[in-house]
């Protein structure tokens, strides 16, 4: 413990250092006290702790993990943890840990994340896909995977970073893809983790906004089997008082605002939907806990919508998140 | 290719997994797959979730768009035994939770199979041929000194009688 203080001490005098010299001195001058992996951890954890970062813990370790070229520290042989980093190594986490001092979201300061079975880039402002999503992933699978996902295929509005979209073409092979995003950086982000798994040639990303452009939606997105979609669907006055972390417009914000009630981008899919999906294809939507049955009250009522209601799921923390309809047949 | 269910076919596949998925097919009676170059399968039992139970690190926030954490980190119990498995392999909960439920088959397999236990049975089986691999490289090593040692000594007589 005392050994830690001492060295913490070190460690105090020389970010000083850092911080007022770091323009000028090329190197990063803490490479000059030579610390291991686990003491790099727990330096950085206790400074994000003191500057009031959120989860300070984890973040200090995925950073220190991402340089050492893992995942987590789980994937660390207990070997590794004593060993000293390199000077280069040294620097890489100083560099990343002073992003996370800023607040930015761990996954914009490595640059990637994991999303179900596969690895995406990640790059601000493009939203970062929540885990409750690879739920909504599961569930589109889990009907569409008996027949293999033959020759259907999705429309996905919203795609952001491309999750639900690559990971739809991930786990099924025969299954095409259309993705759209109102906002340029995250078609080219999408386009970019399609290339990097090789799911380019099923996938197609339309820079487009389904609220402005829904006549060239219709137009060019055709008849498809399943509409999926992860809209924005905060409640306004709920987004001013979300974390730091998404607040200090790291993310965008237009992918999280719903408009007043949260709804405003789900009823313009779900009025949409009935020409986009072939009879009895389905629509799978993540909401806010409040909208299930808001939604259901709305097609209900709406019956020329031509959607029916089939079934509201729950995500891994118990809370319904997720609306399942289904286009209804035409009365003859 | 007439296969009868249960056969066994060898079958190389990329390091995308879940591609290779698609020849399987218990249901309609093609024969299960033994993946070359990677530990052959053992029948375990299938888990019964019933007797999970599953804990996230997740705290009491909203959830969905309105969070950002991080930590993933999975614990699951089995009740009836008391074992439990923590996983933080990778950054995807659902990935830890798959991996959480291997990793607990497996304890399940040795907990209640003991010596029977097809998951001991394997790593015996690894263990074995490390051995045997060690063992063979040594005498190979062995084999190459001797060689040395007898070239030298036929080259020196080979002086002498000159």
């Amino acid at each position: 413990m005392e050994a830690f203080s001492r060295l913490y001490g070190r460690f105090r005098r020389l970010m000083h250092l850092h911080t007022v010299h770091r323009r000028q001195q090329g190197l990063c001058a803490a490479a000059k006290v030579r610390l291991s992996v686990q003491q790099a951890a727990d330096v950085w954890a206790r400074r994000f702790e003191e500057a009031g970062v959120s989860e300070p813990g984890p973040s200090s370790q995925y950073i220190v993990a991402h340089v050492l070229g893992v995942k987590t520290m789980a994937n660390l042989e207990p070997g590794i943890l004593g060993r000293t980093l390199t000077d280069v190594q040294m620097q890489q986490v100083w560099e990343l840990c002073g992003r996370r001092l800023c607040r930015m979201p761990v996954q914009y300061v490595i640059e990637e994340w994991d999303f179900r079975d596969i690895t995406l880039k990640m790059r601000p402002p493009v939203f970062i896909p929540r885990p409750e999503t690879e739920d909504l992933v599961s569930f589109v699978l889990a009907d569409l995977q008996p027949a293999w996902g033959a020759g259907f295929t999705v429309l996905e509005v919203g795609c952001g970073s491309g999750a639900i979209s690559l990971s739809l073409l991930q786990n099924l092979p025969r299954l095409r893809v259309i993705a759209l995003d109102r906002n340029k950086a995250a078609v080219d982000l999408t386009n970019e983790n399609a290339h990097r798994l090789g799911l380019r040639d099923r996938l197609q990303v339309l820079h487009l906004d389904v609220m402005q452009d829904a006549e060239k939606v219709l137009r060019e997105c055709g008849l498809v089997d399943v509409l999926v979609s992860n809209p924005p669907y905060l409640f306004s006055q709920d987004v001013t008082s979300l974390q730091p972390e998404i607040l200090d417009r790291f993310e965008d914000l237009a992918a999280l605002d719903g408009g007043a009630d949260g709804l405003q981008i789900i009823r313009q899919i779900l009025s949409l939907a009935p020409h986009l999906l072939k009879d009895q294809g389905r629509v799978y939507l993540e909401v806010d806990p409040r909208h299930p049955p808001l939604i259901e009250q709305y097609v209900e009522e709406a019956k020329e919508v031509g959607l029916q209601y089939i079934q509201t799921q729950c995500d891994i923390t118990e809370r319904p998140r997720f609306s399942i309809l289904q286009k209804t047949r035409p009365e003859r | 290719m007439n296969w009868k269910r249960g056969d066994y076919v060898l079958v190389y596949y990329s390091s995308r997994v879940l591609r290779f998925d698609i020849f399987i097919s218990l249901s309609v009676g093609l024969p299960r797959i033994r993946a070359a170059g990677k530990r052959d399968r053992i029948d375990l039992d299938s888990l019964n979730e019933e007797h999970l139970e599953e804990q996230f690190v997740r705290g009491s926030g909203p959830g969905g768009q309105a969070t950002n954490k991080t930590c993933n980190c999975v614990v699951l119990k089995h009740i009836p035994s008391g074992i439990v498995v923590k996983c933080h392999q990778t950054r995807s909960v659902d990935m830890n939770r798959k991996k959480a439920r291997e990793i607990m088959q497996e304890k399940l397999d040795i907990f209640y199979k003991g010596e029977d236990s097809g998951v001991l049975k394997q790593r015996k089986e690894q263990e074995w041929r490390k051995l045997e691999k060690r063992k063979r490289a040594r005498e190979r090593l062995e084999k190459k000194q001797l060689f040395k040692e007898n070239a030298l000594a036929d080259s020196k007589q080979g002086e002498h009688t000159r």
